[in-house]
């Protein structure tokens, strides 16, 4: 899998080379030396370089995309899992918020056990690990899509009314904020 | 758990083909390909099918992918059938690996409801 | 300078657009009645406040987090911790942010030399004092000391005691059988005591000493007897309070965390399961504004062990000699089937309070399909008048944030505190924080704030519907009036006329505010509102009625039906997830999986419809229940439409909508109605008292299945048990 898009973009780069005039490079030029002309260029048909061009730009293409038939992805793992798309919570224990405000996703739960030889957690999941972070949940579903899993969003809620603290409450005489135990 | 289905064209960077007939011209240029070194895989391969079990066979592999529409994914499955191609040709492949293209090697799943409650919790 | 940079504001340069709409917003609030919003820049950032905002929530408002270990948004300002310093522009000693509110047009500098310097300089004071046992401490990996010290402190240690003559060393205290104490560990932030003053209504901890010898602790020695004891582990910013049952076990970093909803009360708190290797670890409170804010009561945190004893692991069926055997799926099916296919129509069901709503439409499905109707909840609800038809009579209707709102609430016959705890914490919030009035008619408890006692007659609840108790003119006058009758005295003989009884009385009521709900019920399990929505009838007397041949118990546990209840060939099939009363009685036993195990819905009692998620697999060869009775009919001959989860869902969809609308909770509005259907009830109210099963904490801690299996919670009996032998 990782060769193929390795390939691919390997062909795209190929065509970025080929931007200025066909088959000169432009530092050549440049320096003022005769021309090198580069070979794999040099020997294509007009048509072909006008192909190449033309794979700079946009095609227009219809339908959802779903990446699932060349993602690698066994089919049964495609069909049967479920996706989770949630903002992670904040950790009841700690105060910090820099880890969290954005959305994940992950999968449904299958069995796990415990290694008898080591203690350590096993499964069979492969997707288990998997865990993606986005900064919205939009495109945490168009991925959802992209890849042809089912899922559902579990909304939160945290709005909370704004009401300034004030440190005085603790000490005023006819109010049950008063302290009483300190 | 409502999906909705978002359909609608698109402007997207190609990979190889800009428009359907180019990516239909490669589709046919790798069956072509394909069905030529059929008679060379089953004799090299020693596999119990004949040459016409493996024509069957390439034919449903293509059709599977009939309704494919976006491009992209046609030029994708096209490099990767190529690949396969070329690892047959090279012998980079076993006789099971032709062979796990007429029958997979696990055992299937069951898929009804009950034999699947009757053997495993999910 | 000052009014250069309002000008550069008032042209909109170097705006985001979140500011923007911040002004916007204070804009369209000035031309209301607020007060006018002040200025202030947090590291030159702008931002329009109220007045007497601090300088923390100014900062957090633009999103710059003023490290704190005092400080806490739900508990009252301490001020003692100073980890809050931050420098004020033309102030010469740095400000405590947390206590401290805006003046207009302060520069707040949270990131300057003076600021990183003070913060660096406490950080060094609280570790002189504290402990390096952070790799045997349980809280490492999720401490807040631990995060700021790395994050605020020096790079380098003066400490430099080699002796060992000089570092603080305090005793632990046993403050009972959920909280383990290593006080040394203590930094003195007061967050717990806090807590238990304030929101638990405990006010048994408190400081002794000073400086140096300052002590966090009870006085004498004490149990922490609250039902919401275990917060103060989460609060604790540091490892001096950690769990006692999750000691040693796990570490935060190995650890898998599923969101998922208690289901232990009828109040829905959302959670957040922990589990490692198949097992769960602990469960913690998440954070839900309209729900449980960010508590969770120790039944629902603590009692997770009961889900490892006790449990259904395998089918099993009763052989001649009157003994369960264990036996296959296969085996355990067919029997059942052929019982049921035996009894034809005379099959009946009963739904515990565990029972969550796939299940319950599968039952009713499949009992429907073989011609029956006798499908039951546990649980009774009176059915005269419009009984269940109508959603507003059963449910919580003014939601639980809106308890904290409220200026007057009437309990009838129930106690809050131990039924749901959380909806008492609300109910005490408004008390302390809102000087919201509280009056009771039912057995006198202890609610932990004060409150009226009106006694536990019901002639009471009957003189106030005629107007004529001294509480009737507070109750009308009331702009924010609220009664909540809890289930247990709905259950009652005479509860349709109860129920009727109060139905006038919120009718009564004149509350000012628009959509604002008088009547409330208050329920006791999880399961009930589903059944109710899904059309089961409350109570067991149709059972009883019928006499039926086979009986399903969907994990139904109070033994609220016996075998003579059934003929002599009676068959009982109990489909549930612990080996308890229901267990003892089957004939037949088909094993469920509990709540962390299963993708299931539950509707709380406001109705809010929330799912749990699997957190483990279930046990041996547990199954999901929904999943048993599908594999059920299939045998049986009256194979239901659903094969998966969605499926199901999108039956679930079709009962009722608001069964999948999660975390929605759709309101109900046929007061009038309801109130003209309740004046056809002929019944009188009888005179015996009002009572709650729930009465005192050490009632509380094993309520259900769940928590009767969990050891955690039978040391939570014995240990209140012995702290009211106590002198203290």
């Amino acid at each position: 899998m990782a060769s193929i898009l390795l390939k691919a973009r390997h062909l795209r780069q190929c065509c970025v080379h080929l931007k200025g005039a066909p088959g000169i490079s432009s530092t050549a030029v440049l320096q003022g030396d005769a021309p090198l002309i580069s070979t794999d260029l040099s020997l294509l048909k007009p048509e072909e370089i006008e192909h190449r061009k033309k794979l700079q730009g946009y095609i227009t293409v219809e339908g959802p995309t779903n990446t699932s038939l060349i993602s690698g992805v066994p089919e049964e793992q495609v069909k049967t899992r479920t996706v989770r798309i949630y903002e992670p919570p904040k950790n009841c224990m700690q105060s910090g918020t820099n880890n969290i405000g954005h959305w994940e996703i992950d999968f449904d739960t299958k069995e796990r056990w415990e290694n008898p030889l080591m203690g350590w957690s096993s499964t069979g999941d492969p997707l288990s690990n998997l865990k993606i972070q986005f900064s919205n949940k939009e495109e945490a579903i168009e991925y959802c899509e992209q890849n042809g899993w089912k899922y559902f969003v579990q909304e939160s809620k945290l709005e909370k009314r704004f009401k300034p603290k004030s440190y005085g409450v603790n000490f005023s005489w006819n109010k049950r904020t008063r302290v009483s135990t300190k | 758990m409502a999906q909705v289905a978002r359909d609608g064209l698109k402007q997207v960077r190609p990979i190889l083909s800009l428009d359907r007939d180019e990516a239909r011209k490669r589709v046919l240029n790798l069956y072509k390909a394909w069905y030529r070194q059929l008679p060379y895989i089953v004799r090299q391969y020693d596999i119990p099918k004949n040459v016409n079990d493996c024509r069957n066979k390439l034919r449903e592999e293509f059709t599977k992918h009939k309704d494919i529409r976006d491009i992209r994914i046609i030029d994708m499955l096209v490099i990767k059938g190529q690949m396969e191609l070329k690892e047959t040709v090279n012998i980079w492949k076993q006789k099971g690996h032709i062979m796990s293209y007429f029958k997979e090697t696990i055992e299937p799943k069951p898929t009804d409801f009950l034999s699947k409650f009757l053997t495993s919790k999910d | 300078m000052l009014r250069q940079s309002l000008t550069k504001v008032l042209n909109g340069a170097q705006l985001s657009p979140k500011h923007i709409a911040l002004i916007t917003r204070s804009a369209s609030d000035q031309a209301a009645k607020k007060p006018e919003k002040i200025e202030v820049f947090i590291d030159d950032i702008p931002v329009q406040v109220e007045p007497g905002t601090t300088v923390l929530q100014a900062a957090a408002l633009v999103g710059v987090e003023i490290p704190r270990f005092c400080y806490h948004e739900r508990l009252a300002v301490a001020g003692n911790c100073r980890m809050c310093l931050v420098e004020v522009e033309k102030s010469p000693k740095p400000v405590a942010a947390c206590a401290m509110p805006v003046m207009k047009g302060w520069r707040i500098k949270t990131d300057s030399e003076l600021t990183k310097k003070a913060r660096e300089g406490i950080m060094e004071f609280l570790l002189v004092n504290h402990p390096l046992d952070c790799p045997i401490c349980d809280q490492g990996g999720e401490c807040d000391l631990q995060d700021q010290s790395m994050a605020f402190g020096s790079d380098r240690s003066r400490f430099t005691d080699i002796d060992h003559s000089g570092k603080r060393a305090v005793e632990d205290k046993d403050i009972g059988p959920l909280i383990k104490t290593i006080m040394t560990r203590c930094i003195h932030c007061t967050r717990c005591i806090r807590f238990a003053s304030e929101v638990a209504g405990v006010d048994d901890l408190g400081t002794t000493g000073r400086g140096n010898d300052m002590q966090v602790g009870t006085y004498v020695e004490k149990m922490f007897l609250s039902e919401l004891s275990g917060n103060i582990i989460d609060l604790c910013p540091v490892g001096a309070l950690t769990s006692k049952p999750y000691s040693f076990t796990a570490r935060p970093w190995e650890i898998r965390k599923i969101d998922s909803i208690d289901v232990l009360d009828a109040v829905g708190s959302n959670i957040v399961v922990s589990t490692r290797t198949g097992e769960v670890m602990r469960i913690m409170p998440r954070v839900n504004e309209e729900i449980n804010e960010e508590w969770l009561p120790d039944k629902s945190r603590f009692s997770y062990d009961g889900l490892k004893r006790q449990r259904l692991v395998t089918p099993m069926l009763r052989d001649s000699k009157g003994e369960l055997k264990p036996v296959d799926w296969e085996v355990a099916l067919l029997t059942v089937a052929k019982q049921i296919k035996n009894a034809g129509s005379s099959i009946g069901a009963i739904a515990g309070g565990l029972a969550d709503a796939e299940v319950l439409v599968a039952v009713k499905d499949l009992l429907n399909r073989v011609g029956s109707e006798a499908l039951c909840t546990e649980h009774t609800f009176p059915l005269d008048g419009s009984g269940t038809d109508l959603r507003s009579s059963y449910l919580l209707n003014n939601k639980i944030a809106g308890a904290e709102e409220a200026d007057f609430v009437l309990l009838i016959g129930t106690n809050p505190r131990l039924e749901a705890p959380l909806l008492n914490s609300r109910l005490r919030k408004g008390y302390v924080h809102n000087e919201l009035d509280v009056a009771l008619i039912g057995p006198k408890v202890d609610l932990r704030y004060k409150y009226a006692h009106l006694g536990d007659s019901p002639s009471i609840l009957q003189q106030l519907v005629s107007g004529q108790h001294e509480v009737s003119k507070k109750l009308k006058s009331a702009k924010k009036p609220l009664i909540i009758v809890g289930s247990e005295v709905l259950e009652r003989v005479d509860g349709g006329a109860i129920l009727s009884a109060v139905q006038k009385l919120s009718a009564s009521t004149s509350p000012e505010v628009e959509n604002w709900k008088v009547l409330n019920v208050l329920h006791k399990v999880a399961s009930q509102v589903a059944a109710l929505d899904i059309g089961y009838t409350p109570g067991v007397d149709k059972i009883r009625e019928l006499n039926p041949k086979v009986l399903l118990l969907l994990g139904a546990d109070e033994a609220s039906i016996e075998k003579s209840d059934l003929p002599n060939d009676g068959f009982i099939i109990y489909l549930g997830h612990h080996g308890d009363h229901g267990a003892a009685v089957a004939d037949a036993i088909l094993p469920g999986a509990a709540y962390t195990e299963k993708q299931a819905t539950y509707v709380n009692t406001e109705g809010r419809a929330q799912q749990t998620l699997v957190a483990v697999s279930p046990p041996g060869r547990a199954r999901e229940d929904w999943k048993i009775i599908r594999a059920l009919s299939e045998i049986v001959g009256a194979t239901l439409p659903y094969d998966n989860l969605n499926e199901i869902r999108d039956r679930l969809d079709e009962v009722a909508p608001h069964l999948t609308r999660y975390g929605a909770a759709e309101n109900a509005n046929f007061f009038k109605q309801a109130e003209a259907l309740s004046k056809s009830i002929k019944t009188q109210i009888d005179n015996t008292p009002f009572d709650v099963k729930l009465k005192e904490l050490q009632d509380y801690y094993m309520t259900d299945s769940i928590s009767r299996a969990s050891p955690t919670m039978a040391k939570c009996v014995q240990a209140v048990l012995k702290q009211k032998q106590s002198k203290y």
